[in-house]
């Protein structure tokens, strides 16, 4: 399970941002990324020509937007263990994985792990860094800007809303998800796993559902498709399943398209729910 | 007996159909129609899945039981749970099936993983060596599940599945349930018919055919049905340990332990069980998968059945 793997890797505590590698003044020219995240930041920063390899999800276009960018680049298993052979001078990925840490420090190969980010100014942060690190700051800087750009777009009262992924599963309130949909005008008003009955019994003016593998059954990505929802009065939008799997790099333009296609919509929610706005609006 | 059983599941229907997150009552004073659909696309089809379900395990299982005469024997020992759970598996991921299509993987899977353990312990093996080669098709198609893991299109596929298998009949379907129902209601209706057949061949095989029982159509009868019974279940509310096994001890020895006559009572035992077990799932404060707490309450159950008997 390349997920779970991945989903396992270690943060090297910046050991490779020291002083000596700051000095080194060629960009890195094989880089190797094993982890979905860490492939959008790769393909949104670096030059084609220092890829050396993407985790095989990050050319998934099931996976990822930004799978477009990924063609014709080679993929690897997410594991370091795999890639050690195409000697890569730069390897990047997200999350905790002490044995990688401790391969990588043996062999010599530069590992940088980052953390998993809580908010859109971590994932900001994050490109940044790794554009820093590829050599392409401008490009960091770009994406920060975006980012902030976002912001102007934000509509004046949030909407009581809430995104639902696969077996009825909110994503936490104050999580990365719920930060970048705050942006795009929506406020998550519950987490965890959510009752049918009770979801139908005290409907949110929005309900967000995540696209993902759309072709794919199972019974927790059936959980959207029942049939009693079909009575639910909440608005409907759908979201890009896709971009919330990292919460990411493909982020922005998810959230800059809700801003475009849904503010009329949202105002038309703020008439017709005005108590629950105004009680909102109070609550902040 | 049977009679009490009937009622006892049908007072936990019931309160099954009156449980829930919401004030049903309180909803109906404000919107009829909202209470009705809550009833009838929610509770409905959950309560009617967990009588089903139990009862086609618990039929199952006192059948597989009798047929196979040992003890062991049930659904989930001996390989048919594990196989429709293949089935269904191979069916929503690598071919897109919907609901109609994983519940027909589920039987397909049932049924090839009876048949293989028919092949595998050969023409009038001895119920040891039945049981082992169930043992040995569980373990077989439990593993062929963790390789279709591995090769799933889906990074999540193994959390979707886990979740899955731990059995669960939250938020399920009407059209679920008018689907499963019938097929195993049918299984358990070729149950019953072959239950005083089963009953002779208590007596041993050679007894039986001296009986004018023909031994390989009852085995053949048998095994479809136990498909049917089981495979529909497990494609809709995942894997559910321990009933199929469990409630033929409980019910046998009221019927004067003639292994026949037992299916009855043990698929209304086993729809009584997983109801209750499915209102206990919904009343504790702690989210515990179904299965989880069918395996958690069966096997010290079935520790102490083994303890009283020694």
């Amino acid at each position: 399970m390349v997920g779970f793997a991945q989903a396992a890797r270690w943060m090297l505590a910046c050991a490779s941002m020291t002083a000596g590698d700051v000095a080194v003044a060629a960009n890195p020219a094989r880089i190797v990324s094993l982890n979905l995240c860490t492939d959008e930041y790769l393909l949104l920063t670096a030059q084609r020509r220092q890829i050396s390899s993407i985790s095989r999800l990050g050319a998934d276009p099931q996976e990822t937007p930004l799978a477009g960018r990924a063609r014709g680049l080679a993929t690897n298993s997410g594991r370091l263990g795999d890639v050690i052979g195409q000697s890569p001078d730069l390897v990047l990925t997200m999350g905790e994985a002490p044995q990688d840490a401790a391969l990588a420090r043996r062999l010599g190969v530069r590992l940088v792990a980052l953390p998993y980010p809580q908010s859109p100014a971590d994932v900001a942060a994050q490109v940044r860094q790794v554009a820093a690190l590829v050599g392409h700051v401008a490009a960091g800087d770009a994406f920060a800007a975006e980012v902030a750009a976002l912001q102007h777009g934000v509509p004046a009262a949030p909407t009581d809303a809430l995104m639902v992924g696969g077996g009825g599963l909110a994503p936490a309130m104050d999580g990365l998800a719920a930060a970048w949909l705050r942006l795009a005008g929506f406020r998550q008003r519950q987490s965890g796993p959510v009752a049918m009955e009770a979801l139908l019994a005290d409907p949110p003016p929005v309900l967000l559902v995540g696209r993902y593998r759309p072709g794919q059954v199972s019974q927790p990505q059936a959980w959207a498709q029942h049939p009693a929802l079909a009575r639910l009065p909440s608005r409907r939008i759908t979201v890009d399943g896709r971009a919330f799997l990292c919460g990411g790099a493909a982020m922005p333009a998810e959230i800059r398209r809700l801003q475009q296609q849904f503010p009329a919509e949202i105002r038309r929610l703020q008439q017709k729910f005005p108590a629950e706005i105004s009680r909102l609006q109070a609550a902040r | 007996m049977k009679l009490a059983l009937a009622l006892l599941c049908l007072a936990l229907a019931l309160v099954s159909l009156a449980i829930g997150p919401v004030d049903l009552v309180a909803i109906h004073a404000r919107d009829p129609d909202l209470a009705r659909s809550l009833l009838l696309e929610l509770r409905l089809p959950r309560a009617g899945l967990a009588l089903a379900i139990g009862a086609g395990l618990g039929g199952a299982g006192a059948a597989t039981q009798a047929l196979l005469r040992n003890p062991l024997a049930s659904p989930d020992v001996l390989g048919p749970s594990t196989g429709a759970a293949l089935g269904a598996v191979l069916a929503g991921y690598f071919l897109g099936a919907g609901v109609i299509g994983m519940a027909a993987g589920g039987i397909i899977g049932a049924l090839a993983a009876l048949l293989l353990l028919l092949a595998l312990a050969g023409a009038g093996a001895g119920s040891t060596r039945l049981v082992l080669a169930g043992v040995a098709v569980a373990t077989l198609l439990g593993v062929a599940i963790n390789l279709a893991l591995g090769l799933a299109p889906s990074p999540f596929a193994l959390y979707d599945l886990m979740t899955w298998l731990m059995g669960s009949l939250a938020d399920r379907t009407l059209p679920q349930l008018l689907l499963a129902a019938p097929l195993i209601l049918a299984g358990l209706a070729l149950l019953v018919r072959a239950a005083p057949a089963l009953d002779a061949l208590a007596l041993g095989e050679e007894v039986a055919q001296s009986l004018g029982i023909a031994t390989a159509s009852l085995n053949r009868r048998i095994i479809i049905a136990v498909a049917l019974a089981t495979g529909a279940g497990v494609a809709v509310a995942g894997s559910i340990g321990f009933i199929g096994l469990v409630v033929p001890h409980i019910v046998r020895p009221r019927v004067g332990h003639r292994p026949g006559a037992a299916i009855l009572p043990a698929a209304l035992a086993g729809a009584a069980l997983l109801t209750a077990a499915d209102i206990a799932v919904r009343l504790l404060p702690l989210d515990l998968k179904l299965g989880v707490l069918t395996a958690l309450l069966g096997a010290p159950f079935f520790l102490w059945l083994i303890l009283k008997g020694r």
